[in-house]
């Protein structure tokens, strides 16, 4: 042997060293404790209303399937094989062996049957529409799993992984005290029992929230022992930004979520703090009343020319340097660039003065007018938006007012139709294109995000889309929405932004997918 | 009029002061604009999801009707359940009170502590450098907004010398008392600075008292005229003071409690009144209006037993 090929040889064994040490790195123990700026309020999968909720419950639920890692398909959870029939009517799931609660109680059909029967319930949470096409669901074997639906509904398979699915078991939901659903569920979530990687605890509200293994969980990590690797995860409430920062920033604790985007270059720079841009499905834009009048009074925002004037006349990288300090992307479309079926590249509307006062001067308002922007009192980002597109639109003869107001104020002026323009923001619950879009497009839903905007050619390719089973019609019908609402729907597109969140250099395997889960199932703390 | 008798009175002054506090707040929350449907779910409410819960709770009565049931759980001890939590205001209450009023109680204990005898040294040194130097040093501190001050204490002696935690409420009593100290001294600051100003110049207006220069004239001690003359008639209009300021203590809590991360009621009561929480809101004004009222009467009976003028 040559000393060339001894070393290739020795160089080959190291790689084989080191890729079996790359393989059994997750370590298994300790707790994970994680700082969140808001503490959940209610942990039942199905009534509950808010993100603070909704990102964590699929670590204590499980459901028949899971969100992939980049929130854009699905995966198996408790069912191992799902088929849908020819005619999409029919929808065949086959449950996992041996699954069972984290009280070891076993996974059962009827749990599933029961589940499922009371997510779609119409009187149950705002949620049951995403399985609303279900019309029953039935178990022709112990291990089988039959959804006959009303009509074919291509999101339908998607909707089982969102967290309103999730398998809760009948018996000792229907055992807690009280008549009514919201009282047993109330009972329920005070110690919920689910399948997920990890079980509720203990709760200080407002405090802490504690997760433990769950030991009867399914999955297996690459160690080959079941999942999770952590002990627990706790989850610290801080509500302040600099000391969720501070928190990470002395070591007390492991990650802390949603950092504003003025801290991340300096956190990206801490060498002890490992800076984590989730991508997401957010995107942030500012909602246009589209109304001839708004209260007896003429709104110019009705004006097409107007709308896409004012699109070409805001410079979003200016604003994303402004407002995400780099951190954010330009929208390509209303839906985020991680949505399936999305299209588009670059800015809708790349900054264009030019184009912007011409379009003002063959609009009916060559003269400008004056117009009236709700935004959230005390949102930096949303009060860094308006103030630049303040300076941006004045270029065109638009005087525009800020008002800040509390969630609530806006939210009855938006409901009302009364608003004529707020700042607004928004993720995906679903990996699927459908749910954002029935909210921004499609008139009958909240007609087009309360903006009296309406396009019967998108609600008719909605509608088509709806139970449109060929892959490709339906992403040309989605092609189509999304050409028609960029170019002239009720809305200034601005920007996508990833999850921001600050994580201590040994946690490893943590995720926040796009659909905003965090993920917890597969992150280990490296001891060195 | 005798202690007990007095006592009484002040009791059942109460009464009428709860129930017009309960009327306000009742009619304040409602007053607010939006509604706890839309509040709750946000933009992606559905006209029909907002009616039905709205609905649900009882919402879409009239207000009258409303308040008489309010008025009538209350009466038997129950204030509803919280909207967004579900659960019982009473055991949210419970959960999270105490904690505010460990809070308040160790800020306003550090306050005095420090107020007491600086106040002592200013007005006995007045005019001279100790006097300049704890008036100067006071009145900085008085002028610092609180987050500010709770920012720097958390980054100095939390983040960089480690001698106390970054927030939090820990677990156990010295835990919790540990996890307070810090939040107790933000919150010191201000009253500390309010009570030694005023009780530096009433010991000032005592010392040069006649009763005060006849004691000396009759050759007590110095330290007695200080605690049995000076201090106990300096003290009634501080004490007063004191007592009213524990409302404002109570109040500065919510910003320090998210600060440090505190899970004290002051957070609740704010994100309960942007979620228009209404049960939540109405049970901790309640609370807190017991609370602050109790306060007073505890102030009363410290006053009467230093000044007995007061029960007269």
């Amino acid at each position: 042997m040559t000393p060339r090929r001894m070393t290739f040889l020795a160089a080959s064994v190291a790689a084989l060293a080191g890729s079996t040490a790359l393989a059994t790195a997750q370590e298994r123990g300790g707790v994970m404790t994680y700082g969140r700026y808001q503490d959940s309020l209610f942990l039942d999968p199905v009534l509950n209303d808010a993100n603070v909720d909704i990102w964590i419950l699929s670590n204590m639920y499980d459901t028949l399937l899971l969100p992939t890692a980049d929130g854009q398909g699905v995966e198996a959870g408790l069912a191992t094989e799902w088929s849908v029939s020819e005619d999409g009517l029919t929808v065949t799931l086959t449950m996992r062996e041996g699954i069972m609660f984290s009280d070891g109680t076993p996974i059962t059909t009827e749990d599933v049957i029961w589940s499922l029967d009371r997510a779609r319930n119409p009187d149950n949470g705002i949620w049951n529409f995403l399985l609303a096409a279900i019309s029953e669901v039935t178990a022709p074997d112990d291990a089988t799993i039959e959804i006959a639906l009303s009509q074919p509904d291509p999101a339908f398979i998607p909707a089982l992984s969102v967290f309103n699915a999730a398998i809760m078991p009948k018996a000792a939901f229907e055992g807690m005290p009280g008549e009514t659903d919201l009282e047993k569920a109330t009972a329920f979530a005070e110690a919920p029992i689910g399948s997920g990687p990890f079980t509720l605890e203990s709760w200080d509200r407002g405090s802490t929230l504690k997760l433990v293994r769950n030991e009867h969980y399914w999955a297996e990590g690459a160690d080959g022992e079941p999942l999770p690797y952590l002990d627990g995860v706790t989850f610290e409430v801080i509500p302040d930004d600099a000391t969720r920062i501070l928190r990470v920033q002395s070591g007390e604790i492991d990650g802390a979520e949603l950092i504003p985007f003025a801290r991340v270059g300096e956190l990206e720079a801490d060498p002890n703090i490992n800076m984590e841009l989730f991508p997401s499905t957010r995107v942030a834009d500012i909602i246009l009343n589209v109304r001839p009048e708004i209260e007896g009074a003429e709104n110019p925002l009705s004006d097409v020319k107007v709308r896409q004037a004012m699109n070409y006349a805001a410079n979003k990288d200016a604003i994303i340097q402004v407002v995400t300090f780099g951190v954010g992307t330009p929208t390509s479309s209303f839906m985020s660039s991680t949505t399936p079926l999305h299209t588009g590249e670059g800015a809708v509307f790349p900054h264009d003065l030019a184009q912007a006062q011409a379009l003002m001067a063959g609009s009916g308002y060559p003269d400008g007018f004056s117009a009236e922007i709700l935004i959230l009192a005390g949102s930096q980002d949303e009060l860094g938006i308006a103030t630049a597109l303040q300076q941006m639109w004045s270029q065109i003869g638009i005087d525009l007012t800020i008002s800040q107001v509390d969630n609530a104020t806006r939210t009855e002026e938006y409901r009302n139709g009364t608003f004529q323009m707020r700042a607004g923001a928004w993720t995906n619950d679903i990996a699927d294109p459908s749910q954002i879009t029935s909210y921004f497009a499609y008139s009958p839903t909240i007609e087009a995000l309360h903006s009296g905007w309406m396009s019967e050619e998108v609600d008719e390719l909605f509608e088509a889309s709806q139970s449109e089973m060929a892959e490709a019609a339906r992403a040309d019908q989605f092609a189509r929405i999304q050409e028609i609402y960029n170019m002239e729907g009720p809305i200034i597109l601005l920007y996508e932004t990833p999850y921001p969140v600050a994580l201590q250099q040994n946690v490893k395997g943590f995720n926040q997918i796009p659909l905003g889960n965090n993920i917890f199932r597969e992150a280990y703390l490296e001891t060195e | 009029m005798s202690l007990p008798e007095f006592l009484g009175r002040r009791l059942l002054q109460l009464v009428p002061t709860l129930l017009f506090i309960l009327i306000v707040v009742f009619v304040l929350v409602r007053l607010l604009p939006g509604d706890p449907a839309s509040a709750i779910l946000g933009d992606r409410a559905l006209d029909a999801d907002v009616e039905r819960i709205n609905r649900e709770l009882g919402l879409d009565r009239p207000l009258p009707v409303q308040f008489w049931a309010f008025l009538k759980s209350v009466a038997t001890g129950n204030l509803g359940n919280s909207i967004s939590m579900k659960i019982p205001v009473t055991q949210l209450i419970w959960e999270r009170l105490p904690i505010t009023m460990l809070l308040t109680f160790m800020a306003a204990t550090i306050a005095v502590v420090v107020a007491v005898p600086l106040a002592f040294v200013a007005a006995l040194r007045r005019d001279r450098v100790a006097d300049s130097v704890i008036r100067g040093g006071f009145q900085v501190g008085l002028s610092m907004p609180v987050f500010y001050v709770g920012l720097i204490l958390l980054t100095v002696f939390g983040a960089k010398l480690r001698w106390f935690p970054v927030g939090g409420y820990g677990d156990g009593f010295l835990d919790h008392l540990y996890h307070l100290f810090l939040p107790a001294v933000t919150l010191a600051l201000s009253l500390s600075a309010i009570l030694m100003r005023n009780l530096r110049s009433a010991i000032i207006g005592v010392v040069d008292a006649e009763y005060v220069t006849f004691a000396r004239a009759k050759g007590l001690r110095a330290r007695l005229i200080l605690f049995r003359h000076v201090l106990r008639n300096a003290l009634i209009s501080t004490l007063a003071l004191f007592g009213l300021s524990i409302g404002t203590l109570l109040g500065g809590a919510v910003i320090t409690e998210t600060v440090f991360a505190v899970p004290g009621a002051g957070r609740l009561m704010i994100d309960s009144i942007y979620g228009r929480d209404y049960p939540v809101v109405q049970g901790l004004t309640i609370a807190l209006a017991v609370l602050v009222s109790v306060t007073f009467v505890l102030t009363d009976i410290l006053q009467a037993w230093l000044d007995p003028r007061v029960t007269r």
